[in-house]
């Protein structure tokens, strides 16, 4: 698996920096060169990485946080027909510092987009974002002169949940699909052991992982009856 | 209090007193009324020189039957429309359009400006809400307002450049670089939206206390989405404050100059984003005005069904929102399992949940699915227990009853002087709902009620929604015991899409066809309203037609916009937790304020 390493020291600030912060670039699976190293290291710091991000993905909490027609049908997964507790992420935080991860669910307005800046900076590492809708996607349907055409514009987007608005389920699976990637991450485990950078597993596409059995279907149900 | 004859309804030509007030106005006024426009808006249309304006104003404010609201300001950026004959010479028009509740009856101004000499004399002394409204033009168009006490822009970021409303200004956010955002931008920015006290004529010290400026939202969990209000706070006592909107605006106006007539509509289901196709009522029934369309029964009665279901899930959302930012955790919880029965319904017929855009010009996307009469009853029957249940649980709570009675209550001649409309009218005693005082899409062949308040606060407001799904649920079973036969589509060549039958006649029913989808239709030029009783009150669609596949312009009038405009008046003197009970109670969403 490849990954998308960041080192901690590039997310820093210069003078007049462009969002998003920090130098990504595409690397090798760290714990490879580990193993190399020495066997015993290796297998070691695998098993503390994959215990460390099993805790962490299970109990994701959630920074509440909504801009527009999405965010209803985000709380929707909070309650009890979708139950968000199934997956530990059911803790809302009204404070982005006791946050791990934000969800942008709507429309990324310009006169919004300083404000989302500074409130994620405001959250502490480890930090994930999901956007959710095609209007933090990319701008959706939204292609006006208020609207940043996309969230990742200047935040590091993490799961891209399709829909306008997606379902509950759909944000659900999104959630799932960042535990999943959160379990292959590789972070510092501690300030002074090892490489001080974040690795980022490469996640297969969701496109290319389900077309073949998409396109198989070959009959539509006709919306004639219920 | 009933102030409403239901006798007299404006729509129904020809109205007697339309003469009347036109012989009244040129007595008085003389040639200062310019000219009478003819349009399909319902209302007397007069053109009146800049000089005259605010007299008036002040004349129609203060007829035997007045007209108490200045329902909807703004303004129109004339200099590329070819097909306005006879009217007066003007780049730029502003139109005030009032409401008089109490003669139930519109009535619209416009005023000629001219490129070079963009300024009005300020309307606030005869309607203070025009004071938003003022902004928004100053805003949108770049139009000033002499004497007005805070002209500054209200929708786009102080440090934008240009008018968005204007013709010479991009639309896309793609016909300019893409946006980027830099450590340093991000700090102007940040600079730019600071909040400065004496901008607003506050003081930041009295005698004896320092205020406190406290900025709330425009990310907080009780403010709705992006909205933001700045407190000025002695202890936990509310001096004054400061709505700040603006943080959600889509530029819903603007989109619809770049869309066809035909595709606009799924951006109306954005609009007030709880109420779905509730949303695309007024626009359609607006185009089909122009259009000259008259749809079927059948297409009527499913449209009343469809927006109704809407009614309720947007009331218990509300239900749910409001008691939980009174403190109470549960009731979201059971607000939101029947929504997740009411979109169960509305999932089975429309094909999705939140934004199903399933009504269309002169008809509906598809017609009702075999099996829909059951999936209604089932909700129908489900809902009246859990109602009684919300009602016992919830308002008859002593907790509820401490924090909600007589907080930021107001009275109706205090709601029409705002703007207020909808449920947050009706609280206060005043009889007034489009649905029975000028019923449209068929209202009139239902039974039902109009629940009434008597104190206008904040319990009122609760306890009045619950009242009116009720309502909602006796409509609904009345469309599931009369649904009348007939087509979803309206025999008609504005019709779109267009039955698909007709297409396969003969190459000439091809091509019709293969235009009509791919351009969209071509609506004649002239102007027309509907205004409709939405989920959070009047919700109206003011279009412009110069004759193309696209809208000239398109004014959306929504509820929420003045309902925020009022929160000052009502807070002065209280504390922040009635604040907090009073945005619940309000029932807003960021884009029925900002569009
Ligand atoms: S993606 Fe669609 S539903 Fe979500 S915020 Fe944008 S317009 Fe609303």
């Amino acid at each position: 698996m490849t990954y998308t390493l960041t080192r901690v020291e590039d997310a820093l600030a210069a003078e007049n920096a462009r969002y998003p912060l920090g130098e990504r670039q595409r690397v090798e699976d760290p714990m490879q060169q580990q193993v190399h190293r020495s066997v015993f290291t290796g297998k070691l710091e695998e098993v503390l990485n994959s215990t460390v991000n099993w805790g962490r993905k299970h109990s994701l909490w959630p920074y509440n946080f909504g801009l527009s027609c999405c965010y209803v049908e985000m709380t929707t997964a909070f309650t009890s027909p979708h139950d968000i507790a199934r997956f530990g992420a059911e803790v809302i935080r009204a404070s982005p510092r006791q946050a791990d991860f934000m969800v942008i669910a709507g429309t990324c307005f310009m006169k919004m987009a300083p404000i989302i800046q500074q409130l994620y900076d405001q959250m502490l590492e480890p930090k994930w974002v999901i956007s959710m809708g095609s209007c933090a996607n990319s701008g959706g349907m939204y292609d006006i002169y208020s609207v940043v055409q996309g969230v990742d514009k200047f935040l590091p987007v993490d799961v891209y949940v399709a829909g306008c608005p997606p379902r509950p389920e759909a944000f659900l699976q999104g959630l799932q699909l960042l535990q999943d990637s959160i379990q292959e991450e590789r972070r510092p485990l501690s300030w002074v052991v090892g490489d001080q950078g974040v690795y980022r597993a490469e996640m297969p596409s969701q496109r290319e992982k389900h077309r073949d059995r998409r396109i198989q279907v070959t009959e539509l149900r006709t919306p004639d009856g219920i | 209090m009933s102030v409403v004859n239901p006798e007299l309804r404006a729509t129904d030509p020809p109205d007697h007193r339309v003469g009347l007030l036109t012989e009244r106005l040129r007595d008085q006024f003389g040639d200062q009324i310019l000219c009478e426009q003819a349009t399909l808006t319902g209302m007397p249309v007069f053109w009146v020189s800049r000089r005259a304006l605010v007299e008036v104003l002040t004349v129609l404010r203060q007829l035997p039957e007045p007209f108490e609201m200045l329902f909807d300001l703004s303004a129109i950026d004339e200099r590329l429309r070819s097909r306005r004959h006879g009217l007066p010479e003007t780049d730029f028009t502003v139109f005030y359009q009032l409401l008089s509740v109490s003669g139930n009856r519109d009535v619209m101004l416009k005023v000629a400006l001219s490129e070079r000499d963009l300024s009005l004399p300020t309307v606030i002394p005869v309607y203070r809400n025009a004071n938003w409204y003022e902004r928004e033009v100053w805003d949108m168009f770049g139009i000033r307002f002499e004497g007005h006490p805070n002209l500054s822009r209200i929708l786009m970021p102080p440090t934008w450049k240009g008018h968005p409303l204007r013709k010479d200004h991009h639309a896309r956010a793609t016909e300019v670089d893409p946006y980027s955002m830099t450590v340093e931008s991000q700090e102007t920015e940040q600079q730019a939206l600071q909040f400065r006290p004496e901008d607003w004529g506050m003081q930041r010290q009295s005698d004896d206390t320092e205020f406190m400026f406290l900025n709330l939202g425009p990310n907080h969990p009780s403010a709705h989405g992006a909205f933001r209000i700045v407190l000025q706070l002695d202890g936990e006592e509310v001096i004054d404050c400061v709505p700040d909107i603006g943080y959600h605006h889509r530029g819903a106006e603007k989109m619809a100059e770049r869309q066809s007539w035909h595709s606009f509509i799924p951006y109306t289901d954005r609009i007030d984003y709880v109420g779905g196709v509730m949303n695309n009522l007024p626009y359609v029934l607006a185009v089909e005005k122009l259009a000259g369309i008259k749809v079927t029964a059948r297409i009527q009665t499913v449209r009343v069904m469809m927006s109704e279901l809407f009614r309720i899930t947007s009331h218990l959302l509300f239900l749910g929102t409001y008691l939980q930012d009174l403190g109470a955790m549960s009731p979201v919880f059971y607000a939101f399992t029947d929504r997740q029965k009411g979109y169960e319904v509305i999932e089975a017929i429309t094909g999705f949940r939140m934004h199903p855009a399933w009504f269309r010009i002169g008809g509906l996307m598809q017609d009702l699915p075999k099996g829909w009469d059951r999936l209604v009853q089932g909700f129908v029957d489900w809902m009246p227990a859990r109602l009684d249940e919300y009602e016992r649980a919830m308002m008859d709570n002593s907790l509820v009853r401490d924090r909600t009675k007589h907080i930021a209550a107001f009275d109706t001649a205090n709601a029409l002087a705002w703007g207020v409309t909808g449920p947050n009218l009706r609280a206060t005693g005043c009889n007034f709902d489009l649905r029975k005082q000028r019923p449209y899409s068929g209202y009139e062949n239902f039974d039902f009620e109009v629940p009434l308040g008597n104190n206008g606060d904040v319990f009122d407001r609760g306890q009045l929604r619950i009242e009116e799904m009720r309502q909602s649920v006796k409509i609904l079973q009345q469309c599931v015991n009369h649904m009348p036969e007939g087509d979803y589509k309206a025999d008609h060549p504005l019709t779109t899409p267009p039955p698909r039958e007709r297409m396969l006649e003969h190459i000439e029913t091809l091509i019709t066809h293969f235009l009509q989808v791919s351009w969209g239709p071509v609506l004649p030029a002239n102007e027309s309203l509907q205004m409709i009783e939405a989920t959070k009150g009047i919700n109206s669609y003011y279009l412009t037609s110069d004759g193309s596949t696209m809208s000239y312009r398109t004014r959306i009038r929504t509820p929420s916009f003045p309902h925020l405009q009022q929160i000052p008046e009502l807070m002065r003197g209280g504390f922040v937790p009635d604040l907090i009970a009073h945005l619940g109670s309000i029932d807003f969403v960021m884009a029925d304020v900002d569009r």
